[in-house]
Formats: structure tokens, C-alpha cells, sequence
């Protein structure tokens, strides 16, 4: 099929600029919709990313009264060593401790006021081998003597309970920009529905003439290709704004280290051929529909 | 070069637009089709152009059937066939030759022969000094001349004319025929369907009758009404056979078809 360049592209721009409206709407709607698929898709690896940090840091916490007996101390001491789940544990004295809580207290001024390192309870922090165990190798330390609450502390429960929320967040956003596509899907459609209307005559003239199916489809696919296609460029661009920000909030206020710029590139590349097979899905859905050859 | 063969066409169950339809029309000739409103002639014009398809029996032009064309095929069995109509159809906003270089753009033809035969078609059709005008800057028998020139430029074996000259006057009307004899001199067998008497009692040219779908009338030399006196084909002599005539001009349903003054390809 001799589809000739310059025919396609003369064919193309013109039906953009003739629907310039309806294009614009279809080609924000898209804009919109990947904008915060691609932000989506980023605070995800934040989220992944610093609670992998958490759980990975400390597995277990077993904090000890600050009155805690010698003799206490190295029963607990015991129990660690016994437990092969515990792949690593680190004792922090009270100066230790108290170090630690004022880091963790920093905001809160009244609360940290009050604090010695006398009265801050000491602490093993402990690794494990799989961070899920924490529940059963807590249960070791229950009722231990000397034992802060009577009870080790895993991080894992609040862990658990901020990827529930987060996940939730996820599909809420999913959610929404699933629904989003859709209107963009369905904006490309009515435009190139659009373009076909306008061109009816011209498309009689080309049955009349001879020019294949596909010459004369091509033109109205490739207008929704277009449009699908600067929606998901502007949207990258948001994107790219987007890690910006994101970025800033994980070096000021989160532990792990900001995404990776492979990272970056790969939630670009998805963004762009979403935007792509959308706008390629709405015009060959309204070339089928709407034009009849 | 077009055998229809005991064709029938209808569009509501139970009422024929055409029915029993044979007949057989030879390269080169010149074919009036006749009759009354509704008789028939716009769909027999359709069928050949595979926008209609037949309920029974079979079409052949230039030796191929085409009611079993497979339909990615039909794009270049129009290519053969030139189409002109009582309104024109021409776009607006191109130019008269935009518009008849429209027609070998959209079969993908090079610039270099889409240049080349709309000049030459237009100085044809005498238009060459018109190139650039849009149709509303014309009068209705030139924008009739871009059609035919649309029509002809890619030259098609058949020109199939519905009432080219239902919109014109009658002296424009017979400038359009004069152009219309003149591209059936090269050899394109030419079919118009009209109404118009003056028209086919002075040229004297074959009169195909339709009446109610049925072929009433095949006459050589004839006048548009009925005239038993003059020689008459008659109906019931023309012989259906299977082995379809006039193998000599081949339809081309080939994608890259080769055109006449063909330099260069992309
Ligand atoms: N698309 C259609 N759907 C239903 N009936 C149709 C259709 N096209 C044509 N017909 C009917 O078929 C018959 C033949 O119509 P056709 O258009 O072929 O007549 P015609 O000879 O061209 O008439 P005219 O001289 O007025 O152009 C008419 O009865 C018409 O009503
Ligand atoms: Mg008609």
C-alpha cells in the first residue's frame, strides 16, 4: 500500500487544526489522567521503598525498665541468643537510649523535657531473618522479667497498618485515574467521530476513487495517536515536576533515599504508551464505529 | 467489457429495484440507460460499482465476476471505473486541481505523474486556465468538467455517467456531451444514465430502457422514447452465455497498478 509521508502528515495536521477544540479537550483530559497515574506510580516506590527501609533497620524492639536488674538484663540477653531468628541485636545503654528518643521526640519539646537518661528504658534493637516473624519471636520475651510493658515491640503491627492505608490510597488513585482514561478514551473517540464527520465528503470522493480502506483510516488513527501522544508528553512533563517534589518530601522528611532516576525513566516510558494506546484504542474504536468504508 | 447476467437487486423484501436484469455492453461503446424515476438505473449503476451488491445472479466487467470480488479488492475495481454525477461532488475547499490530483493522491500516485496527467486531463476537459479557481467560483457546467476530469484523469476503462447533465442547461449540456464523446474516442466505453430527450434523440447512441427493474428496451441507434421502427435489438435475442466476451482489456486489481506516463515511485 503506497500510503505516501507527506500525504499522511498534510492529512493529519489539518484535521488536528480543523477540530483544534475538541483535540485540546482530549489531549488535557489525557494530560490530566496520566499526570496523576505517573505521580501515582512514584509515591508507590516511596512508600515501597521506605517501608522496605523500616522493616529492613529493625525488626524487633525489646525495651527494658530503666530499673532493670543486671541480673534481668543479661536473661533477656540469654533469650536473644537462643532465638535463631535473631540474626543481629544491639544493646543501647541509657545515654544510648536517651540519644535516640530525643532524636525521635524532637518535636515534641514538653515530652522530651521531662526525659532523663536515668529514667529512658534501654533497649535491644534486633534484626531478623524475615521481619514477618516479629509476632512469634515477640511472644519469647512476653512476661520476661525486667521487661518494659512485659512485651517486645515490632514495628511490623504499624508497619502492616500504613500499607494497608497506602494500598488503599493506591486504589483510590487507581480508581480515579482508571475512570479518568476512560473520559479520555472516550474525549479521543468523539474526537475523531468528529473528524470523520467533517470529512465525509472528502472520504466519499476517496471511495469513489479507489483509495483503500486503510488509506483512508490511517489519517483519523493517527490523529487520535497525536493526540493520545501530547497529552502523555505535557503529563510527563507533570510527572517529572511531580519527582521533584517528591523527591524534596523524602530528603526532608523520610529515611529512605529518593527514586532512582532508572526508576524515573521506566514511570516516564509507561506514561507515554498509556497515553499512546489510548489515543490509538479511541480512534480505531470511532474509525469502526463511525466510518464507513 | 460489462456483462450483467439475469441480475436482480432489491433493496425491501418483496419489491425489485431491478430483476432479471441481462445485458452485455462492448469495450469502446457509448450506452445511454433510460427509463422513469425509480426504474432502476441509479442501482444498476451501483452494482457495477460493488456499492450494492446482487441478490441473484452475476456482474462481469472486463472478465472479472465482480459480485465475488473479495471486498479489499473493490477499492481497485473503482480505480477502473470513472464516476460522475447530477451534483458534482466536488470538495469545497480545494482548488479544480486539488481536487482532480485528490483522486491520485488517495491512490497513492507520485507528485511527478500527479502533476503531469491533471494538467493534462484539465487542458482536456478545457479547465487548463481555471487550475486554480474553487468550485464555487464556477459555473455549473465547468465545476461538471472538474468531475469528469476527476473521473477520467486516473483513465478508467469505464466512465459511468448518473444525469451529469441534470443541473446544466442545454447548451452547456452539450458542451458536457461533446467532452463525454470525445473521452469515449479514446476508448472508454462510456454509460450514462438520463432523462434528458434532447440529449439521446441527437446523438443517436445505444438506449438501454429500464422500466420497473426490467430491461424494456436494448436498441442500437435509438431515441430516448419508444420507437418500434427503429432497429431494435430485440430483448429476447441477446444470449446469456456462461464464457464472458472481450478478455482484452483486463481488469487491474493489482495494488501498484502501472499507470501510463509512470516515472519514479515511492
Ligand atoms: N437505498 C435504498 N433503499 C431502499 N430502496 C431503494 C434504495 N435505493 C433505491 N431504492 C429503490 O429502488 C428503486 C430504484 O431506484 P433507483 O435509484 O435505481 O432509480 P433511478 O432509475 O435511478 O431513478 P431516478 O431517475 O429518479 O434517479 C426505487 O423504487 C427506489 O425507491
Ligand atoms: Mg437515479
Amino acid at each position: 500500500m503506497a500510503v505516501s509521508f507527506d500525504y499522511v502528515v498534510k492529512e493529519t495536521a489539518a484535521n488536528l487544526w480543523r477540530n483544534r477544540v475538541m483535540a485540546l479537550a482530549a489531549v488535557l483530559t489525557v494530560a490530566v489522567s496520566l499526570s496523576l497515574v505517573g505521580t501515582a506510580l512514584l509515591l508507590r516506590q516511596v512508600v515501597n521503598r521506605q517501608i522496605g527501609q523500616w522493616s529492613n533497620n529493625v525488626s524487633l524492639q525489646i525495651f527494658m525498665n530503666a530499673n532493670a536488674t543486671p541480673q534481668q538484663l543479661s536473661e533477656v540477653k540469654v533469650l536473644i541468643s537462643q532465638e535463631p531468628q535473631i540474626t543481629k541485636c544491639t544493646y543501647l545503654n541509657h545515654q544510648a537510649s536517651y540519644l535516640q528518643a530525643k532524636q525521635v521526640l524532637s518535636g515534641e519539646q514538653t515530652a522530651f523535657q521531662a526525659l532523663t537518661p536515668a529514667i529512658t528504658p534501654t533497649l535491644f534493637r534486633c534484626q531478623l531473618q524475615n521481619a514477618n516473624d516479629a509476632p512469634a519471636v515477640a511472644s519469647i520475651f512476653a512476661g520476661a522479667p525486667g521487661v518494659y510493658g512485659g512485651q517486645a515491640q515490632y514495628p511490623q503491627k504499624s508497619i502492616r497498618t500504613m500499607q494497608r492505608i497506602t494500598n488503599i490510597l493506591q486504589v483510590v488513585l487507581l480508581v480515579i485515574a482508571i475512570v479518568l482514561l476512560i473520559s479520555s478514551l472516550v474525549l479521543i473517540l468523539n474526537a475523531i467521530r468528529m473528524a470523520i464527520f467533517a470529512r465525509r465528503r472528502e472520504v466519499s470522493v476517496m471511495k469513489l476513487v479507489g483509495a483503500t480502506n486503510w488509506f483512508i483510516r490511517i489519517p483519523f488513527i493517527l490523529e487520535g495517536l497525536v493526540q493520545g501522544l501530547i497529552g502523555a508528553i505535557v503529563a510527563a512533563g507533570v510527572v517529572l515536576l511531580s519527582n521533584i517534589g517528591v523527591n524534596y518530601l523524602v530528603r526532608h522528611y523520610l529515611s529512605s533515599s529518593t527514586i532512582p532516576v532508572s526508576q524515573l525513566i521506566v514511570t516516564e516510558v509507561v506514561v507515554v504508551l498509556i497515553g499512546v494506546v489510548v489515543g490509538v484504542l479511541g480512534s480505531i474504536i470511532a474509525v469502526r464505529r463511525f466510518l464507513d468504508v | 467489457m460489462i456483462r450483467i447476467d439475469n441480475v436482480t437487486k432489491s433493496y425491501i423484501a418483496g419489491i425489485d429495484a431491478l430483476s432479471g436484469l441481462s445485458l452485455e455492453i462492448d469495450r469502446g461503446e457509448f450506452v445511454f440507460l433510460v427509463g422513469a424515476s425509480g426504474s432502476g438505473k441509479t442501482t444498476f449503476l451501483k452494482l457495477l460499482l460493488r456499492e450494492e451488491t446482487p441478490d441473484a445472479g452475476s456482474i462481469w466487467v472486463a472478465g472479472r465476476d465482480i459480485g465475488r470480488l473479495a471486498p479489499a479488492r473493490i477499492p481497485y475495481l473503482r480505480r477502473n471505473l470513472g464516476c460522475v454525477f447530477q451534483d458534482f461532488r466536488l470538495l469545497p475547499n480545494k482548488t479544480v486541481a486539488e481536487n482532480v490530483a485528490f483522486a491520485l493522491e488517495v491512490i497513492g500516485q507520485s507528485r511527478a505523474v500527479i502533476q503531469t496527467q491533471v494538467t493534462q486531463v484539465l487542458d482536456l476537459v478545457g479547465l487548463g486556465q481555471k487550475m486554480d479557481r474553487r468550485p464555487h467560483e464556477l459555473s455549473g457546467g465547468e465545476q461538471q468538467r472538474v468531475a469528469i476530469a476527476r473521473a477520467f484523469v486516473n483513465r478508467p476503462l469505464v466512465l459511468l455517467a448518473d444525469e451529469p447533465t441534470g443541473n446544466l442547461d442545454p447548451a452547456t449540456s452539450s458542451g458536457i456531451m461533446k467532452l463525454l464523446e470525445r473521452i469515449n474516442k479514446t476508448g472508454t466505453t462510456v454509460l450514462m444514465a438520463t432523462h434528458d430527450v434532447g440529449i439521446v434523440d441527437e446523438m443517436r447512441r445505444r438506449v438501454i430502457q429500464l422500466e420497473h427493474g426490467h430491461l424494456v428496451r436494448d436498441q442500437a441507434r435509438g431515441i430516448y422514447g419508444d420507437a418500434s421502427e427503429t432497429q431494435s435489438r430485440s430483448v429476447s435475442s441477446i444470449t446469456v452465455g456462461t464464457v464472458p466476451l472481450d478478455e482484452d482489456a483486463e481488469l487491474d486489481l493489482m495494488p501498484h497498478r502501472p499507470v501510463r506516463a509512470r516515472r519514479g515511485h515511492r
